[in-house]
């Protein structure tokens, strides 16, 4: 007996009880589908997350100043901290080994305004540094350099959300904006940026698309701020050259600037990438958790595979005596019945295959839980159902190739 | 040794135990049957008849004693070596036909050669010979819901025909036939073993039909009552 045959006996007896097939296969399909369901939303996260981080610069230590009330910031000041500053970033530059580069930036909240529009946002003062290590992308335009810098000239480079609200279609490069009582000539525009949806240590959640850029020494001259006592900047952003130091490297920079700030805790420090590490594990645990959900689903189907494969052999007690008769061996027997369970299952598979990429499309579409899809893991569903096919379909096959043809011949 | 000696049975055995009981299906039997015989083996209902059918057939293997099928101990074999046998040695006719219902006629004979290996050109044409040889060319396509009793009875004689076997092992041929189709039946049995050469053994408890064989065997508490030529045959015309 060649084995297409076994798959066309097997693909007949599929289509002879339709209901009956498609019932027992309902195990399958949901197996399946929330492998592929769970494994894509499990790597969306993952995605998301690194994108978060990459962001963030998986080089990169943040030192950021706490947010504070005035009461808070009175306190520290008395008690002789500085505060976030350039020095700071001085020291750290001469005594931390291992920095390539550092970004400053202090920042206000203000109105921007272009003729009649106005829009609430963040004003941040950087140095030109901040362009490279915070992998920001320009969209038209040029972000601020050296020359903008050492002048402190009176430019500024937008994010794309604001950009857009201020100027909709209008070119907005060379064009006059004006903050508090400064007008400023918009040089750049930036390409949007993924909303930065969770607050992560001293970082706020918060849409960067909002921000607007102006040279550091340009706003520490011209930007009044609210408070006297506010520090000359609000963080500072350290790229290192190796990220298998961040951990020394960042107790280094806590020792120093909390020498500088007298003690003062004033201020927090980020790691984005021990961050994203520590995220990936919790992940590891919610993902096991969804994989021994989905194999739990599997196991059932596979029980329901089996349940009516028992079914099946006895119903068909008399057709086994006949063929083994005319000469079918044990193995002919076990053959066939065993192709019928792994043919439900595939059949199954696909179904469950089909269902659950759509399922993982649906929930990127209509919700904000981001999927991503990758083949492996519709391989190794598809694989499972396969599996689960041979294992549960190879008791009644034997079942079935154990029966003595003697008496199965005679079955009523 | 004779070389038409086809099957030799010596001191067959049978005993099943139920229980504390233990039956005696067939108690030191001994048979002997050449080659292009037509021998009938009748008894009453519980004579075992069919246990001894059951034996000759290779569905089953007994507990005492030897059984040469072409100078080969069946009772030795495994398995697989019994399925074997059945496949290419032994062609089945059941009282109730049993034919695979999902099969058309042709499949069904076809059915044998696909558990031989044969590929399935071959197989097609050979089942195809073996339903004309029935006179069922013209019912090749149908299944057996669409084929009367008689029909059903000749696909089932094609199916055992097909793989060429030693024996034709048939087991109340007619018992699910009206007469007229009996006789038919009958006729094609006849035809086989005068034309075609065929052994062809009837297991049967109707003295009738046990009538249309050259050589009666009768068998009574599982152990051969008498074994002789069969002086007034039944003739089929």
């Amino acid at each position: 007996m060649e084995y297409s045959e076994n798959i066309k006996v097997a693909w007949q007896g599929l289509t002879d009880h339709k209901f009956r097939s498609f019932l027992t296969m309902l195990g399958i399909i949901f197996g399946v589908a929330s492998v592929i369901a769970m494994l894509s939303i499990g790597e969306g996260a993952k995605r998301e997350a690194i994108a978060k981080y990459q962001d963030l610069g998986v080089n990169n230590i943040i030192v950021r100043e706490k947010d504070m009330t005035d009461e808070e910031l009175e306190e520290v000041r008395t008690k002789f901290s500085p505060g976030l500053s350039l020095h700071d970033a001085e020291v750290i530059r001469e005594i931390v080994p291992g920095v390539s580069r550092i970004a400053a930036q202090a920042e206000i909240n203000a109105d921007v305004k272009y003729t009649n529009r106005s829009v609430k946002s963040s004003v941040i003062g950087v140095t030109p540094e901040f362009y490279d290590i915070l992998n920001y992308k320009i969209n038209e335009g040029e972000f601020i350099g050296n020359l903008h810098y050492n002048g402190k000239q009176k430019v500024c480079v937008l994010g794309a959300g604001i950009a857009f609200t201020l100027f909709q279609k209008e070119e907005p490069i060379g064009k006059m904006i004006k903050i508090e009582d400064q007008w400023l000539e918009v040089i750049g525009v930036l390409e949007s940026k993924a909303l930065f949806t969770e607050t992560v240590g001293e970082l706020a959640a918060r849409d960067l698309n909002t921000d607007v850029y102006v040279p550091l020494s340009m706003f520490l001259d011209r930007f009044s701020r609210g408070n006297t006592l506010d520090s000359e900047i609000q963080q500072l952003t350290i790229q290192v050259e190796n990220s298998e130091h961040l951990m020394e490297t960042s107790t280094l920079i806590n020792e120093i600037v909390k020498r500088h700030h007298f003690n003062n805790e004033d201020y927090g420090i980020v790691i984005p990438f021990e961050l994203l590490k520590q995220e990936e594990k919790e992940r590891q645990i919610y993902n096991f958790l969804l994989g021994a959900i989905a194999a739990i689903s599997l196991l059932v189907g596979g029980i329901g595979i089996m349940n009516i494969m028992l079914a099946t052999v006895m119903e068909r007690t008399r057709e086994i005596g006949i063929r083994r008769a005319i000469g079918a061996r044990k193995r002919d027997i076990m053959t066939q019945f065993v192709t019928e369970a792994v043919v439900i299952s595939i059949a199954g598979g696909i179904v469950g295959v089909v269902a659950g990429v759509s399922l993982s499309l649906l929930v990127s579409v209509f919700t904000d839980v981001s999927t991503y899809i990758r083949l492996y893991s519709i391989v190794i569903a598809f694989a499972f159902s396969v599996v689960v096919g041979v294992v549960f379909g190879y008791l009644p096959a034997k079942n079935a190739a154990n029966l003595k043809p003697v008496d199965s011949i005679r079955y009523e | 040794m004779n070389d038409k000696l086809l099957i030799e049975i010596t001191h067959i055995t049978k005993r099943y135990e139920m229980g504390d009981n233990v039956v005696m299906a067939l108690q030191d039997v001994n048979l002997k049957i050449e080659r292009g015989e037509y021998l009938s083996i009748m008894g009453p209902s519980g004579s075992g008849k069919s246990t001894f059918m059951n034996i000759l057939g290779c569905l089953d293997t007994p507990s005492i004693g030897e059984y040469k099928f072409r100078g080969v101990d069946v009772s030795k074999l495994d398995d697989d070596a019994l399925s074997a046998m059945r496949n290419k040695e032994i062609g089945f006719v059941f009282q109730n036909f049993n034919l695979l219902p999902k099969l058309n006629a042709v499949q069904n004979v076809e059915l044998p050669l696909a558990y031989a290996g044969v590929p399935a050109a071959e197989r097609r044409e050979r089942a195809i010979r073996a339903l004309e040889r029935v006179k069922l060319a013209d019912r090749m396509y149908h299944k057996p819901s669409e084929l009367s009793g008689g029909q059903r009875q000749r696909v089932a004689i094609a199916r055992a025909l097909v793989t060429n076997p030693g024996i034709l092992l048939a087991d109340e041929p007619t018992g699910a036939l009206d007469s007229k189709t009996g006789v038919e039946i009958m006729r094609l049995f006849d035809e086989l073993h005068r034309e075609g050469d065929n052994t062809i053994i009837l297991i049967t408890h109707e003295q009738e039909i046990a009538n249309y064989a050259i050589r009666n065997v009768y068998i009574k508490d599982g152990t051969i009552h008498y074994d002789r030529l069969n002086t007034n045959r039944t003739i089929v015309t």
